[in-house]
C-alpha cells in the first residue's frame, strides 16, 4: 500500500494483474502505518449493510405470535433417538447375518428397549428411584399445568389479551390528565358498573364525543374512529346518522363461568372497590385491555377474607349494623369477635358462604 | 421398537395441542364448557363456543342467538318506589330549540337544593361531566386541555343564569355537536342531582339560589297534560 510501484516492479503476479486491470494506474499513497492498519481493519471486519425496513413498530393489539421452539427440539431429539436406535438394530442384524453365514451362533438381540430393560433389571434400586422421581415429577408438573386451565390472568400465566374489532386505547382515554391523557372516568363509558351485574360496553356513548372528534392523534387513530362511524351509521361529512348500523362484535375479555355469580354493582356501589383493584393498571399501561386478575375462586375468597367492609355511606349495611348492635345488647358477642382484628371482613359477613356466589 | 409410531404420534398430538393455544384471540381450553356457558340468556355473553377449538360453524350458529337488545321505542323507566314517583314520567319536551326554551321556562326540579343532594350530584358530576367541564365548571377539563376539544362555556360566566330546565334538557338531548345525550348513562333522578350540583357551581360553590319546590308542584303543565291524556286513554 505504501509503495505500490515497488511491488509491481518486483514481479508480484497479483500486483501485476491489478495493475493491468486498472489501466496501469497505481498512484503512490501518502499513508501512515496507523492509517494502513485502520484500512485493513475495516476490510477484515466489513459486514454488508442489512437492508432497512425491518424497524417498523409492531401494531398495537397484534402481538407477534412467536411459536415456542421447544416442541421442535423435542421432535428433533426424538427423531435422532429413533435414528440412533434403528442404526444400532441394523448393525446387529448385519453382524448376525455375517455370523450366520460363517456358521456361528447369532448374538442375542440386545438392542433398544430390551437392552434398557436388562440394564434396569440389573440395577433395580437405582432404576426404581429414577423411575419414581420421574413419575413424581410428571404428576407434580401435570398438576400445576392443570391448575392453569381456564385461567387467563394473574402471575402464573400469560394474560388473555384478544385483538378487538376496534383498537380502543384505554390509556389515552382514561389515563391521568398530567400525562397528556383525557382522564375520562371509567364509569363514563362503563356506566352500568354501579347499577348492573355487568360493567357494560358503551354503545352510543362513543358518539357523545366522537361526533365532534373525527381525527385521532395519529392516522391509525383516525382509522379506528372511522370504524365507530361505520358501526353506528354516522356520516361525518353531513354530520347526520344514516341509519345503516353494523354492531361491533367486541371480544369478551373476562369470562366468568356461569356457575359463579358476580355482580359489578355490588362491588362498585356497595363495596366501593376501585376498578383497578381487579382490572389492573388499565388506565396507565394497558393500551389494549387484558385480563389482569386470575379470576380464580382462590383469588376471590382471598380478597373476601382480607377486605375491610366499607360500612359507611352507602346505606347497604345500616340495617345489619342496627341488628348487630341490638344483639350486642342482648349479650351476643359476634360484633366483638368480628372486630377483634379491628375490621369487619367480607368473610365475617358471610362472604365465604358457598351460596353467596354459587346458586 | 414397535412403540415408535405410537410415541411419535403422541408427541405430535401434544405439540399440536400446545401450539393451538398460541392463537391470541382464543381464550384457550376450559373445564366443562357446558357449566361455563349459561343456557339462560345473559347480557354480553358470547354464546359461541370457542371457534378455534370447536370449529366455526358451531360458533356461528350459537352466536346467532341475540343477547343485547334495545328497549321498545317509547319505554319509560318505572320505579315502584313511592319516593321516586316524580321520575316515572315520559320527558315531554322535544329535541328542538323551542323545546329547549320551553323546558327552561316550565321545567322545575323535583329535588330540593340541600347539601346532601349537592354532594350526591357532585359524585355524578365527577364521573360524567368533569373531564370536559372541569372541576369547577370553567370548561377546563382534560378532554378540552389535552384533547383539544371545543371548550364548553363556563358555569360562572356565560352559563351563570342558565335555568335548571335547560340544564336538564341538555342532559337529555345534548347540546350542539360537542355535547352528546347523557340520558343513556344517567337516569332522571341522577340528571336532577347533577343539575343541582351545576347550580351550586353557578352560584360560586354556595347553596341558596334554591328553587326548592315541594314535590307536588313539580309536575309541570306539559307533564300534567301528558299524564291526564294517558289516564283519559285508559
Amino acid at each position: 500500500m505504501r509503495n505500490s510501484q515497488t511491488v509491481v516492479k518486483s514481479g508480484n503476479a497479483y500486483a501485476k494483474k491489478l495493475y493491468g486491470e486498472w489501466n496501469q494506474i497505481m498512484t503512490p499513497q501518502a499513508l501512515t502505518n496507523e492509517e494502513v492498519d485502520a484500512v485493513l481493519y475495516y476490510v477484515d471486519n466489513f459486514v454488508p449493510p442489512v437492508p432497512k425496513g425491518g424497524d417498523q413498530p409492531t401494531p398495537v393489539g397484534a402481538p407477534a405470535a412467536e411459536a415456542p421452539m421447544w416442541p421442535w427440539l423435542i421432535v428433533v431429539g426424538l427423531l435422532l433417538a429413533v435414528v440412533t436406535l434403528s442404526l444400532g438394530g441394523v448393525r446387529t442384524s448385519l453382524t448376525n447375518a455375517v455370523r450366520e453365514a460363517e456358521g456361528q451362533q447369532a448374538i442375542r438381540d440386545r438392542t433398544g428397549l430390551k437392552r434398557f430393560y436388562d440394564l434396569a433389571g440389573d440395577n433395580k434400586i437405582f432404576a426404581s428411584v429414577i423411575g419414581l422421581s420421574l413419575v413424581a415429577w410428571l404428576l407434580v408438573s401435570g398438576w400445576y399445568w392443570a391448575l392453569t386451565i381456564g385461567v387467563y390472568g394473574g402471575d402464573t400465566v400469560e394474560h388473555y389479551r384478544p385483538e378487538q374489532p376496534i383498537l380502543f386505547n384505554h390509556t389515552l382515554h382514561a389515563g391521568k390528565a398530567d400525562k397528556n391523557n383525557l382522564a375520562i372516568n371509567c364509569q363514563y363509558c362503563h356506566s352500568s358498573a354501579e347499577k348492573s351485574k355487568h360493567a357494560g360496553i358503551p354503545a352510543p356513548t362513543c358518539m357523545n364525543c366522537h361526533k365532534a372528534v373525527a381525527q385521532g392523534r395519529s392516522d391509525a387513530g383516525t382509522k379506528e374512529i372511522q370504524k365507530i362511524y361505520a358501526a353506528v351509521g354516522w356520516d361525518p361529512e353531513k354530520l347526520a346518522y344514516t341509519g345503516k348500523e353494523d354492531p361491533i362484535e367486541w371480544v369478551k375479555v373476562h369470562n366468568l363461568p356461569d356457575h359463579a355469580f358476580f355482580s359489578h354493582a355490588q362491588h362498585v356501589a356497595v363495596g366501593k372497590v376501585e376498578c383497578q383493584e381487579c382490572h389492573g393498571p388499565i388506565d396507565e399501561k394497558m393500551d389494549v385491555a387484558e385480563q389482569w386478575a386470575p379470576l380464580t375462586m382462590g383469588w376471590c375468597i382471598q380478597c373476601h377474607n382480607e377486605k375491610d367492609v366499607k360500612m359507611a355511606g352507602n346505606g347497604y349495611y345500616d340495617e345489619l349494623m342496627v341488628r348487630m348492635e341490638a344483639n350486642e345488647k342482648l349479650g351476643h358477642r359476634e360484633l366483638k369477635e368480628y372486630l377483634e382484628d379491628e375490621k369487619i371482613t367480607v368473610k365475617e359477613l358471610g362472604g365465604w358462604e358457598c351460596a353467596k356466589c354459587h346458586y | 421398537m414397535r412403540m415408535q409410531p405410537l410415541s411419535i404420534g403422541t408427541a405430535l398430538a401434544v405439540m399440536t395441542l400446545f401450539t393451538a393455544c398460541g392463537e391470541p384471540n382464543s381464550p384457550g381450553i376450559e373445564y366443562m364448557p357446558d357449566m361455563y356457558r349459561s343456557p339462560s340468556m345473559e347480557a354480553y355473553l358470547d354464546y359461541g363456543q370457542d371457534p378455534f377449538i370447536f370449529g366455526d360453524s358451531l360458533a356461528v350458529a350459537q352466536r346467532e342467538r341475540q343477547s343485547a337488545r334495545l328497549p321498545v321505542v317509547g319505554t319509560v323507566p318505572f320505579s315502584w318506589d313511592p319516593s321516586k314517583k316524580e321520575f316515572n314520567f315520559h320527558y315531554p319536551y322535544p329535541a328542538t330549540p323551542e323545546g329547549y326554551e320551553q323546558a327552561g321556562l316550565e321545567l322545575k326540579s323535583p329535588i330540593a337544593m340541600t347539601q346532601e343532594t349537592v354532594d350526591r350530584g357532585k359524585v355524578i358530576y365527577t364521573k360524567f361531566c368533569m373531564h370536559c367541564h372541569g372541576e369547577k365548571g370553567a370548561g377546563d377539563g382534560a378532554v378540552v386541555t389535552n384533547g383539544k376539544y371545543s371548550q364548553p362555556p363556563s358555569y360562572t360566566a356565560a352559563l351563570k343564569d342558565l335555568p335548571e330546565g335547560k340544564i336538564f334538557h341538555s342532559l337529555v338531548y345534548g347540546k350542539n355537536v360537542a355535547m352528546g345525550s347523557h340520558a343513556g348513562q344517567l337516569d332522571k333522578e341522577e340528571r336532577w342531582l347533577v343539575t343541582r350540583y351545576v347550580q351550586y357551581l353557578q352560584n360560586g360553590g354556595k347553596l341558596g339560589r334554591a328553587t326548592t319546590t315541594p314535590a307536588d308542584s313539580t309536575i309541570v303543565p306539559a307533564v300534567a297534560a301528558v299524564t291526564t291524556t294517558a289516564t283519559a286513554a285508559k
